[in-house]
């Protein structure tokens, strides 16, 4: 009796299901870098769902080589790069001006820029086009990273906002005292202070800028300025027969955001999540 | 210390261009949408004002109709599902014998972390009538159930709300995962000296306490079901024929296909309306008492 009671405790259907519910999660990308090291007969014939039996490295050579892989690959880095540097930094600027200077309609200007987190993407899409083409910026990289920047204001200046009110005042009373200016206070202060805050942030933006989708469409024609989640669009109609190749250019833009997920699981989590305990 | 706090030239050093960047480029195109949507206006001229006449044409279009509902059931689908199957697998690993606790987590998070684009193309893969993963699964299993999921214009709209059903399930697994971590032990040590079941110490304990996480959790799978458009484009184009049309696939066809930037803006107004009605919906329907343990 006493071992069926510590049977039932560790509760085997509970566990069974929640390990197939983690293999349905999982196995479709699996699935993905086996058959990006397979080749044709093996993918579709052979062994669909296995192991592969013998790596074919030369899909990763064909996708890197033959296609714009690495181009892709290079614009996806510089728009991530200077949309996490752009919004890291005027919300950080943007946030301790309101939350410890004293300046009138402060509060207003703080509730002002939260709306931004209430307006999907989807619905500025028309004027957003209309106004980087009045200021020339379409087809260049500078259409992604501007509006990748002013996109993650709203959300990364409210975080930095409440991590500054947390910090208590005297710090200031003493650097004023000791008659530092204040962007030396600033500077030498409270950006070591709120550290933490700015690694999740530059985590959240780079994620959100890495994988945008629906404005780096319409902006960006040119093959050569295009980011990798807009170049593999076109893959399928070039490859439809060289699944090996498609898989492994699929695999190559994905490492950077997983690689990023596994190293620093709980701030990812937690840089998503965030976003929860604030617009509901 | 008020003057140096006051510091005027630094206010505005710190403060203008994070405005000035988001007042452009976020709020000032959110005008012009509205304002835009009673505009007759191929984008490139000045355009003539038309009243609600946008508004007029919109509600006599079938293509319209159709764009709500399959954002309806898009909403749906992945509202369902993902909050569904994130309680459950949420309630689970927070059980105190689960093995592997870390790894489960990873697995149900890691397709969050992906772009749109390679999941598209991936489930493309996965749906393929002749090698896609899932009716290879049917023939191993034996089963004569195999079609081309995507070219079926009944099921192609459940077909691609099932991917991104599939893919932020882990988020909202994470969020009630959280929620579920926050409720103090006392509650449930007081359910089970009460004798109540596990499923029943959940329905009446844990899911009330965690009102204002599935709040949010229908907030955002809701209109994030109604916004849903890079799924449609890539995997669909809105077909087969327009089956799987949605209101921000009309605006983007209207307006980058067609040059009808009015008749687009017309359809992201009522895309706004509708997220508006449905938050206030369901901050209505889960009532907003703050719990306080």
């Amino acid at each position: 009796m006493r071992t069926f009671a510590n049977f039932r405790k560790s509760q085997p259907i509970l566990q069974l299901s929640m390990w197939i519910y983690a293999l349905i999660s999982i196995y479709p990308l699996i699935w993905m870098v086996f058959y990006s090291l397979k080749n044709n007969d093996e993918i579709f014939v052979t062994n669909p769902f296995g192991f592969p039996t013998k790596f074919h490295f030369e899909n990763y050579e064909a996708a890197w080589k033959s296609f714009k892989v690495p181009v892709y690959f290079m614009n996806s880095v510089i728009v991530s790069c200077m949309a996490v540097f752009g919004a890291v930094a005027l919300a950080v600027l943007f946030a301790y001006a309101a939350a410890r200077m004293r300046w009138r309609f402060q509060d207003t200007a703080r509730i002002y820029m939260l709306i931004g987190l209430f307006i999907p993407v989807q619905v500025i899409m028309i004027p957003l086009a209309v106004l980087m083409r009045d200021f020339h910026l379409v087809n260049s990289l500078f259409s992604l990273i501007v509006p990748y920047i002013a996109f993650n204001l709203s959300f990364t200046t409210m975080v930095f906002y409440g991590f500054f009110r947390t910090i208590p005042l005297e710090l200031e009373e003493s650097a004023c005292m000791d008659g530092a200016s204040i962007y030396r206070t600033f500077f030498s202060i409270m950006l070591p202070i709120i550290r933490p805050a700015i690694a999740t942030m530059i985590i959240f933006v780079f994620l959100a800028a890495w994988n945008e989708f629906p404005i780096a469409l319409i902006m960006i024609s040119k093959e050569t300025l295009k980011t990798l989640p807009l170049g593999l669009l076109f893959f399928q109609g070039q490859f439809t027969t060289d699944w090996g190749a498609m898989g492994a250019a699929m695999t190559i833009a994905s490492l950077p955001t997983v690689l990023v997920y596994v190293f620093f699981s709980e701030q990812v989590e937690n840089a998503l999540t965030v976003d929860a305990a604030v617009k509901g | 210390m008020n003057k140096f706090m006051g510091n005027r030239l630094a206010i505005a050093l710190f403060v203008l261009p994070a405005m000035l960047l988001y007042s452009v480029v976020v709020f000032w195109p959110v005008v012009q949408t509205f304002y835009r949507s009673m505009f007759d206006w191929d984008g490139l001229s000045a355009g003539t004002f038309i009243g609600l006449d946008n508004f007029k044409e919109l509600f006599q279009d079938d293509l319209f109709w159709l764009s709500v509902k399959n954002g309806l059931i898009f909403a749906a689908v992945i509202a369902v599902f993902q909050i569904g199957v994130g309680s459950l697998l949420a309630f689970g690993v927070a059980e105190a014998h689960i093995k592997g606790r870390k790894w489960l987590r990873i697995s149900y998070f890691i397709p969050v972390v992906l772009s749109v684009t390679v999941v598209c193309q991936l489930w493309i893969a996965v749906y393929n009538g002749d090698n896609g993963l899932l009716n290879k699964l049917f023939e191993f299993l034996g089963l004569s159930y195999r079609q081309d999921w995507l070219s079926d214009p009944k099921v192609a709209i459940y077909a691609i709300a099932a991917v991104n059903a599939w893919q932020f399930m882990g988020y909202h697994f994470a969020l009630l995962y959280a929620g579920v971590k926050s409720i103090p032990p006392a509650f449930h040590e007081a359910a089970k000296i009460d004798g109540a079941s596990k499923f029943r110490a959940h329905l009446m304990i844990t899911i009330p306490l965690m009102r204002e996480t599935y709040r949010f959790c229908l907030i955002f799978a809701i209109t994030g079901g109604l916004n849903a458009f890079a799924q449609m484009f890539i995997m669909s184009g809105g077909g087969p024929g327009t089956s799987t049309y949605t209101l921000t696939y009309l605006m983007y066809r209207s307006a980058f296909r067609i040059n009808e930037f009015g008749y687009g803006s017309a359809s992201a107004t009522i895309l706004v309306i509708e997220c508006l009605l449905v938050t206030l919906l369901i901050n209505r329907l889960v009532a907003r008492e703050r719990i306080i343990y």
